[in-house]
């Protein structure tokens, strides 16, 4: 399948991290998979993917994503399938208070 | 064009818990204190590395989005990543959880610098910190898995190139000890003889001392001095055995280390309370041996005392400049700024109010 029939979804960030990207508040980027978003975001913005994964591949432990309003930890985690139009928020978690 | 300083003005880099700080001055006397646009990170190390151009670099160790090394071309003011950062591979199973220390390599390689990290790992830039290679030979050591952290983690915390061979470096480890390598980092030994454990079992292991800090002699590089969690420690043959130098101290626990380079064997110590973390007594100190460790003297003059004097200071939290008589830079883990500019006689207060301090460093512009 090439990147013309992958889902294309609304990823929204940060303000700590919006200076990767541009400085912009979201991108839109293509793929079936968080997985496969976060890699695609990785060969947009090379580096980004640090910020929000560790070297293993899990996601980092203050980081949060919501996949149209839902954690994806409780669904399947990086491998959560993503929808065509879908809105994905990456945050940082309520740390410390 | 960027911010510039003249030469002669002392820069010191102050890594805090939340962001990065200049203070300059010219006579050491009056300070300017200036916030850098690296606000928010947990800055363990910064240092201004003058040997190629003016670069400046610093360890961000962000509470949320990751460990990262930093370097700035116009002191401070705007922040770079590298092409290549510290990030292990995916296949060591390894996650990179602070970087402790960023030391610039010797004066005849001004494109090395070095790095170290937890988990206890160093990394080496050939090209001013664009891209970052795993020393291996450490990384694969045979008794790594056997290696355990100590409170701050399994940190690599100081790097020691030695200046007179190219292919001599030590690194310290908690709770590893120290290490060295005599063939440019492909194999590494041990060097932690009569340095004590005081909470193994067996108090004087091949491994496993909790070392705090490492310093070098400027001219005879086969000295070595540590402030250990068990002590403080002389080597007079580059780390093959050492000598307890604990003389006088009224403690043996203690973080930071510094010594004077125009008179070597004047080195300063910040011993404290180990259960507290703090000054012992009520009367925060800096000790001061001006003959090699044989006898320690309680510098005070300047410095606060009293029922709520409760100061700790970090590993990389001392340090002296490169003037005679000395300046000597103390930072404390709830960010107050000491300096001296006469080696150690005397005190004041350069900054207060700032986050607890983890590091302090100082470059003379040149």
């Amino acid at each position: 399948m090439d990147s013309a029939t992958l889902p294309g979804i609304t990823v929204f960030f940060p303000g700590a991290l919006r200076a990767k990207i541009g400085n912009r508040s979201s991108v839109l980027v293509a793929g079936h998979t968080i997985r496969e978003v976060i890699n695609a975001l990785e060969h947009d913005f090379p580096g980004l993917r640090f910020n929000v994964c560790h070297e293993t591949g899990e996601l980092r432990p203050y980081v949060n994503i919501f996949l149209d309003g839902e954690n994806i930890r409780y669904l399947q985690g990086l491998d959560t399938p993503v929808r065509n139009g879908g809105r994905l928020y990456v945050l940082q978690s309520v740390a410390g208070g | 064009m960027g911010r510039t300083y003249v030469p002669g003005t002392v820069v010191l880099s102050v890594g805090t818990k939340r962001g990065l700080f200049l203070l300059t001055s010219r006579d050491r006397e009056k300070w300017e204190i200036r916030s850098t646009a690296f606000s928010t990170g947990r800055v363990y190390h910064a240092i201004l590395d003058q040997r190629a151009g003016c670069r400046l670099f610093a360890t961000d160790n962000g509470d949320i989005f990751g460990a990262f090394l930093r370097y700035s071309d116009d002191f401070g003011e705007t922040w770079h990543e590298p092409k290549q950062g510290i990030q292990f591979p995916e296949s060591s199973g390894q996650k990179l959880v602070n970087i402790w220390v960023i030391e610039p390599g010797r004066p005849d390689e001004p494109e090395t610098v070095y790095a170290g990290v937890d988990p206890a790992s160093l990394w080496v830039s050939n090209d001013r910190g664009e891209t970052w290679e795993l020393n291996a030979g450490l990384a694969n050591h045979p008794t790594r898995e056997r290696w355990g952290p100590g409170f701050g983690g399994l940190c690599l915390h100081s790097i020691v190139p030695d200046p007179s061979h190219a292919s001599r470096m030590w690194v310290g480890i908690s709770a590893v000890g120290c290490m060295r390598t005599d063939d440019g980092g492909r194999n590494w030994v041990f060097v932690n003889k009569n340095v004590r454990a005081d909470f193994l079992p067996m108090v004087y292991p091949e491994f496993g001392q909790c070392i705090h800090r490492l310093v070098q002699h400027p001219t005879r590089p086969d000295i070595l001095y540590q402030q250990n969690h068990c002590g403080v420690y002389k080597s007079t043959n580059a780390g093959d055995d050492w000598i307890d130098i604990q003389q006088n101290l009224p403690s043996r626990f203690g973080f930071p280390m510094a010594l004077d380079v125009h008179h070597p064997e004047t080195v300063f110590v910040v011993v404290e309370d180990q259960d507290g973390r703090n000054n012992v007594g009520e009367q925060f100190t800096v000790y001061r041996t001006q003959d090699g460790g044989e006898r320690w003297e309680a510098l005070t003059r300047g410095l606060p005392g009293g029922p709520g004097v409760r100061l700790g200071v970090l590993r990389h939290a001392m340090c002296t400049d490169t003037e005679d008589p000395c300046g000597v830079y103390v930072g404390t883990n709830t960010g107050q700024l000491f300096a001296s500019r006469d080696g150690g006689d005397s005190w004041q207060l350069i900054a207060d109010f700032l986050p607890p301090i983890y590091a302090v460093t100082a470059v003379v512009v040149g």
